[in-house]
């Protein structure tokens, strides 16, 4: 089992690093949502009105939650992950350890989705403040599909950092699969609003079945528990094929 | 040493070690054995495969051919166990820099699943052992080149590791932080800790080693002590002699290497040299050493990429 004392001294190592830095991260955590909420809240809000019954805070504020989770923890797991990796050898010294490269991996990739589910709650009680969360439960109930979504980006993550030779893959990765994850995903509008094949691109994406669970949830609608199911499942299988890509991918890489 | 099993027991033992990347051939059948509560002195040019010999011993490489055994095991067989019973100097500085100097340590500590307990009492011996007590909450950029690779090297000492693997530890060193590691080997030793290392300075070689190989092109060319290998190959006087070389000397029958500005010979007896000197002609006269051994036995030559 890779969950074990050496995945968490990995991620233990972060922790205490992030431990000084956990200031800025906070305030930039809650302000990140409280600019996106006011901007969007008060100009597409006041365009908008409703989406699908509800009135467009109520829409916006658990779409923020999975971008949140989502850009988080891809950031981790791309750029601050292969600075370890690649320019401060951070990786290799631990390789010299009784610590194995899966170990290390999951280490890596358990941090970046602790960032993501952190940025999310920030999100939640922003959200919440703002009046935008329907149900308290509800949002918090989301938040074991948030941590589950934020493990999937992350493992996503190490797939573009298992193949980044320079910094210029994450570029491509932000372009094609992070951005659109926040535009096209149903973060700000409806899926259904895109043409068939944006829609189909859409449900490639992990953002979209995260949202589509998340949103019903933190909102208070109801939602059908084997839809519920469904989603889960392409967001658990999708991030154990990534897993499995990119360790195959560094031990490539790293041992030949 | 008392001869019991386990102290007859190779601590590394590798028998035609073979390593490719690709088109590249970087060793090339390498043999050799270190004993337990040795210091051993792996010397050779740039490229000569010595950091991938390392590599291999240390499970951070897949050897293309041949075996490798350490503690009397096979690396499968001890898997993680073995990590717990090496420390690892590595040639270039991978210290956290995110992180303080006692946290560098303690962090590393914890990837060898050392309880709290257990470093709050160890790093600070360390700290005190390698002089960097007064550095404890610096952080590594901080530090002087010396400081890092004191730090690198009590890193090393977290898990109380038998063999020690060093690559070039001092290179870049001023002369006093090169005397303080220098001093810390010898220490370890004394404890000891079996020793593997590195190094491009032949005054550390002699210093520290017990016994020295040395590679080139991927292949041992020769082992024993320091004395058996300047026996060996060089005889006992060096002579220095400027160029242009004064018009009258002979040196037909003189075993010679070329440095550039000047050659040098080897000889048992100085005369040999001397008698065929013009009067007042320009040399210098000094013991053969392990470096005349190394250029005798490597060349002269800078290589490509060196």
């Amino acid at each position: 089992m890779l969950l074990n004392r050496f995945s968490f001294a990995v991620w233990m190592r972060n922790a205490t690093v992030w431990r000084r830095l956990a200031g800025p991260s906070l305030t930039t955590n809650v302000l990140d949502p409280l600019i996106f909420l006011f901007a969007f809240g008060y100009g597409l809000g006041a365009v908008m009105g409703t989406v699908n019954g509800i009135d467009y805070l109520s829409f916006v504020v658990p779409g923020m939650m999975c971008y949140a989770a989502m850009f988080a923890s891809s950031f981790e797991s791309t750029i601050s992950t292969y600075a370890r990796f690649s320019m401060q050898h951070t990786w290799e010294a631990i390789l010299a350890t009784p610590v194995r490269l899966g170990e290390l991996m999951l280490g890596e990739m358990s941090w970046a989705a602790t960032k993501g589910i952190f940025s999310a709650c920030c999100v939640i009680v922003v959200g919440s403040v703002w009046g935008g969360v329907g149900s308290i439960s509800g949002a918090l109930l989301s938040i074991p599909v948030l941590a589950l979504g934020a493990v999937c980006f992350a493992c996503c993550g190490l797939v573009a950092t298992a193949h980044a030779k320079s910094w210029d893959i994450f570029a491509y990765y932000f372009t094609f699969w992070v951005t659109p994850s926040f535009m096209f995903s149903g973060t700000f509008f409806e899926v259904t609003r895109f043409p068939w094949f944006i829609q189909a691109f859409a449900w490639v994406l992990p953002t979209t079945h995260v949202i589509a669970v998340v949103r019903p949830l933190t909102a208070g609608l109801p939602i059908e528990l084997l839809t519920i199911a469904g989603h889960l499942a392409y967001i658990a299988a999708l991030a154990i094929v990534a897993f499995t890509v990119a360790r195959l991918r560094f031990s490539k890489r790293l041992y030949g | 040493m008392d001869g019991t099993a386990a102290d007859m027991t190779p601590v590394i033992e590798v028998e035609a070690l073979e390593k490719r990347y690709g088109d590249v051939h970087a060793v090339r059948g390498v043999s050799f054995s270190i004993m337990r509560g040795t210091c051993v002195g792996l010397l050779g040019p740039n490229g000569a495969g010595k950091t991938t010999t390392m590599r291999m011993i240390l499970a951070l490489a897949h050897p293309t051919a041949g075996r490798l055994r350490l503690f009397g095991q096979s690396p499968e067989a001890l898997g993680r166990t073995m990590r717990e019973r090496i420390g690892l100097v590595p040639q270039e500085d991978n210290l956290d820099p995110d992180l303080s100097v006692r946290q560098n340590l303690e962090v590393y500590g914890r990837y060898f699943g050392l309880p709290a307990a257990t470093l709050a009492e160890r790093v600070p011996k360390l700290l005190d052992f390698m002089q960097l007590t007064e550095r404890g909450d610096a952080k590594v950029m901080q530090l002087s080149g010396g400081m890092k690779r004191r730090l690198i090297v009590a890193r090393s000492l977290i898990a109380d590791p038998e063999l020690i693997v060093l690559d070039e530890p001092t290179t870049g060193l001023d002369p006093q932080a090169r005397v303080l590691i220098w001093r810390r080997l010898l220490d370890l030793r004394r404890e000891g800790k079996t020793l593997l290392l590195t190094t491009h300075y032949m005054d550390e070689a002699q210093r520290l080693c017990d016994r020295i190989i040395i590679i080139d092109g991927g292949k041992v060319l020769d082992e024993g002590t320091p004395e058996e290998l300047i026996g060996r190959h060089v005889k006992g006087h060096v002579f220095e002699i400027p160029k242009p070389l004064p018009e009258s000397f002979d040196e037909e029958g003189l075993e010679s290497t070329d440095i550039g500005d000047a050659m040098l010979y080897y000889v048992s007896d100085p005369l040999e040299v001397t008698r065929r000197l013009p009067p007042h002609a320009t040399f210098s006269r000094r013991d053969a050493n392990l470096e005349d051994v190394f250029l005798r036995l490597t060349g002269h030559t800078l290589r490509q990429g060196a």
